[in-house]
């Protein structure tokens, strides 16, 4: 059974995947004073240790845009900062269009992408071929890439924060779960745990596919929802395949990591919600190897090594939600990145710690508060580059 | 005599013949020591190892397809073989200099970190090291198109060993029809059972509770049809495996499990090795002994040896050092001998040898319970986790049953066991008096002491924690002293596990050394995740099954 250090802390983080702990290192290197980072479960046993591993800028929303790119610099300089290496290789993103109606939208990106800066290009069947060697000719009308995409292995990421943030005094308690908030007078006093109540102006949600249920906890109604996505990786191979390659149409995403193994997953829809846990389905293991044969034929020999899923933290206009709850003092989200709160993990939990320390932020109200759901009208879909 | 002729297969460009139902690997072992592989980080010299198509002993390219396992493939006429991961040779590999220029181990969790500049060319390096084989010729139609095979069933047993065939015998006898997936190129007939060979499959997803919910079993016929196997009752008697055992080289090529041996050996006990050291002291040394007994010529045992094993050995005249530490070997590509101490803080000695044949311990394969959501149990006197059972042999997922040395029954009770679970299944009343005994569920199993022991003496030589992805011992000791626990996170910070036998060759060893240092027991230390597929499944495969199976497990 653990025991925690003490019975009062200034911040409290829920999650302690990459974005709590990311979080908690802002927080201590801001001198916040005690924290405490909780999490049910064992390191890397969410999403952190579950994903694809990309970190891609090409978005359809600005501001998503501004936050990757800002988190590529970060994943650049990983290794020096954190001590691990996080092995971020910037051979880009394919995005593969197959009708002409995508491609335009892609161009949309596109345009957007090279107004922020980024040399974003659109390809032509030709230099698909050359980027996706052995590329079926039929699979594709064109694309963009932009070079400066890139895949990392997230395991080390997870270590480097972790380490990192236990250097600064921050308390990681694994296996310790939080099971609500005292909030009397709708101030954050108190948080419940699995090993204690502890006192607490701040608590950061940072929990990932359980965001929602803890928020529900703390007695918010919230519009993230979990979604179970599957992923699978092949027996390594010598490289043959530089860039993440992906298609919006079904949501395909699949790249060759450091290790040789090709790594991804496509969209298969499953129910909503954790209760289901994490297994693996007949219809995504099929539907991804088909996917796979069509677009590389050469693949059809390749053994399947292993398949899992993990959760996304989903809100329904595709942006993550950064703020204090209008309706709770104290109450910190740090949620909802669907399935690319890796990638954009380093820009954003730097938000994320100057809200829960009570700062002024440099996002757009509209697009990342928590506030944006409490209207009468929901915000439309902003962000629908979503793969996986 | 007259039979099916002999094949003719390029071997990296020379001729070789294959005679009628031999794989691939036992046609090159009667013309002496097979050396096929390098290992994937350090190109450590690697043999053949498991002789069950797991390990990365035996992998070759055939007609561009890359890590076929040379166990499991008999080649038609005109396959080109060719060795892959060594240069020029997987006898003499230039990059085998690796292993001497890092005896410490290449640290990528820490290495190749700076300077940021050097990062792409660090990439460009690292990445062409990893892999075993290149990816497939794009012009290789290596996988047969051909449609999947699928079945829906009463009754599927998985496993045709001598558990699943008594089984699937009462059954057939009562008028039940049943299904045997069983992963032998030739398992022995089934009488009255559609049996499907060289199969293996998986269970996905796990079924629902109640109801008629089917059991959906994918997997594949070697070498790369599609199979779908629905069924309303599945029996698991996938049987067991002969465990490793850690020493320092305990990777070296001549180094292997005794079904690896057996793997090597003409029809006649011929085998690439004469004089080979068999560790263990019980019925499976005997085994040994019965198929190349004449190769054998000493008997390690790390704990005590069984009277018949004592008896068969005086009678061929071997020499048996019961209650011994296997501490290293030596040898450069091949053993060539094995240095030994005497338990109690004995005499330190050395044998040569050109084979250690692991003999000493079994292994449950539990892939399929994991994967249906059955509640396990550790068994701490076999050091693994089993099913928990009822007393018809029924796993806590209704309809799904336990059989044979996977479900840790001991040999004494197979017949009583298969008799309860064919009663269950005609929904006939169970035999009276007390379940069949299975293996203990206390204490720890003798390795473990073994290993405790073992961990006082000074090493030497690489201790490999996983052949597959080269972890060393050290690394996953690094990994404790760095504060992380459990064999979750100790596979993830370390790679262990994570290779082509998705740790069935390291995960049980490594769980009793976090028991030790983590001091607490194994089931503390977490279970040992078993992801699908059971073995590695070609895309091709899986593809074909997609037309329909998007309902598949639906009740």
């Amino acid at each position: 059974m653990t025991t925690l250090a003490r019975s009062e802390y200034r911040v409290v983080v829920v999650g302690a995947g990459i974005l709590g702990l990311y979080t908690a290192v802002h927080l201590a290197r801001a001198g916040a004073g005690p924290i405490l980072v909780v999490d049910r479960g064992f390191l890397s046993s969410g999403a952190s240790g579950r994903n694809g591993g990309g970190v891609r800028q090409q978005w359809e929303t600005r501001a998503t845009v501004r936050l990757a790119r800002e988190s590529v610099e970060a994943y650049r300089r990983f290794g020096v900062e954190f001590g691990y290496n996080v092995w971020f290789r910037q051979s880009g993103y394919v995005f593969l269009a197959e009708t002409e109606a995508e491609l335009a939208r892609l161009r949309a990106v596109h345009d957007l992408v090279r107004s922020e800066g980024l040399p974003s290009e659109v390809l032509g069947p030709d230099r698909v071929a050359a980027l996706v060697p052995g590329i079926a000719p039929d699979a594709s009308v064109g694309g963009t890439y932009l070079g400066s995409d890139g895949t990392l292995y997230p395991f080390p990421a997870v270590w480097g924060v972790y380490e990192a943030a236990r250097a600064l005094g921050v308390e990681v308690a694994l296996g310790v779960e939080a099971v609500g908030v005292d909030a009397p007078g709708g101030h954050v006093a108190a948080v419940a745990t699995s090993a204690g109540r502890v006192a607490t102006p701040v608590v950061v949600n940072a929990a990932g596919g359980w965001s929602a249920e803890f928020s529900r906890q703390a007695g918010l109604s919230v519009a993230n929802v979990a979604t179970r996505h599957e992923i699978l990786a092949t027996e390594p191979m010598k490289p043959f395949l530089d860039p993440m390659v992906v298609r919006p149409s079904d949501g395909l995403y699949f790249s060759q990591t450091m290790r040789g193994e090709l790594v991804g997953g496509v969209t298969v829809p499953h129910p909503a919600g954790t209760a289901a846990g994490m297994p693996s389905s007949p219809a995504f293991l099929t539907t991804m190897a088909r996917a796979l044969v069509r677009l590389l034929p050469r693949l059809s020999s390749l053994g399947v090594l292993r398949a899992w899923s993990g959760f996304y933290d989903d809100t329904p206009d595709g942006l993550p939600v950064i703020g204090e709850d209008p309706r709770l003092k104290g109450f910190v989200h740090g949620n909802g990145f669907g399935g690319h709160g890796f990638m954009l993990a380093p820009a954003a939990t730097r938000r994320v710690a100057r809200a829960a320390l009570g700062e002024p932020i440099d996002l757009d109200p509209a697009a990342f508060s928590p506030a944006r759901f409490l209207a009468p009208t929901r915000p439309p879909a902003a962000e629908r580059l979503l793969l996986g | 005599m007259a039979g099916p002729p002999e094949r003719h297969v390029l071997f990296d460009r020379s001729p070789r013949n294959v005679r009628p139902g031999e794989t691939l690997l036992a046609a090159l072992a009667r013309t002496g020591w097979p050396a096929l592989q390098r290992s994937i980080r350090y190109h450590r010299p690697r043999g053949p190892y498991c002789g069950v198509g797991h390990c990365t002993g035996c992998l070759v390219r055939v007609n561009g397809r890359p890590n076929v396992r040379a166990c499991r493939f008999e080649p038609a006429d005109g396959d080109a073989v060719t060795t892959e991961n060594s240069w020029p040779s997987p006898r003499f590999d230039v990059l085998g200099v690796l292993d001497y220029l890092f005896p410490g181990g290449i640290d990528t969790l820490h290495g190749f970190r700076r300077p940021v500049w050097a990062t792409r060319a660090y990439h460009r390096v690292v990445r062409r090291l990893a892999g075993y084989g290149a990816a497939p010729d794009p012009a290789a139609a290596v996988v047969p198109s051909l449609p999947p095979l699928r079945r829906t069933v009463d009754v599927a047993i998985v496993g045709a060993g001598v558990a699943g065939r008594a089984l699937a015998a009462a059954l057939a006898g009562a008028g039940r029809p049943v299904v045997v997936i069983d992963r032998a190129l030739h398992p022995p007939a089934v009488p009255w059972a559609d049996l499907l060979p060289r199969t293996t499959v998986t269970f996905l997803p796990p079924p629902s509770p109640g109801g008629d919910a089917r059991f959906t079993l994918l997997g594949f016929e070697e070498p790369g049809r599609g199979v779908e196997v629905r069924a309303g009752t599945v029996v698991v008697a996938t049987g067991g495996y002969d465990a490793p055992l850690w020493f320092g080289g305990s990777d070296r090529p001549g180094v292997l499990t005794a079904e690896g041996a057996f793997a090597l050996l003409a029809p006649d006990g011929g085998a690439p090795f004469e004089r080979a050291v068999v560790v263990g002291g019980g019925e499976r040394v005997g085994e040994v002994l019965e198929r190349c007994g004449d190769a054998v010529a000493a008997i390690v045992a790390p704990n005590d040896v069984a009277p018949s094993v004592v008896r068969r050995a005086s009678e061929l005249d071997i020499p048996l050092y019961p209650r011994s530490l296997v501490l290293s070997t030596a040898g450069r590509s091949r053993v060539r001998s094995v240095a030994l101490r005497t338990r109690g803080q004995g005499p330190r000695f050395s044998l040569g040898c050109d084979a250690v044949v692991l003999a000493h311990r079994r292994l449950p394969t539990p892939q399929l319970f994991f994967q249906a959501g059955a509640r396990m149990e550790w068994r701490g006197g076999a050091g693994a986790y089993y099913p928990w059972l009822a007393d018809s042999g029924e796993t806590s997922v209704p309809s799904l049953f336990a059989l044979g040395e996977t479900a840790g029954f001991l040999p004494e009770g197979g017949a009583d066991a298969a008799g309860r679970v064919a009663a269950a299944i005609l929904g006939r009343p169970l035999p009276e008096g007390a379940p069949p005994p299975r293996v203990a569920s206390d204490g720890l199993p003798e390795v473990d002491g073994y290993y405790r022991e073992l961990a006082a003496e000074p090493r030497s030589g690489r201790w490999v924690a996983c052949p597959c992805e080269d972890v060393l011992l050290e690394e996953v000791e690094a990994a404790h002293r760095a504060g992380y626990r459990g064999i979750e996170v100790i596979k993830r910070y370390t790679g262990l596990g994570t290779g082509l036998c998705q740790g069935r060759y390291c995960l049980p060893d490594t769980l009793l050394l976090l028991a030790r240092l983590e001091a607490r027991p194994p089931p503390e230390v977490g279970y040992i995740t078993q992801r699908p597929p059971v073995v590695p499944t070609p895309l091709g495969a899986f593809a074909t099954l997609a037309e329909t199976a998007g309902e598949a497990g639906a009740p």
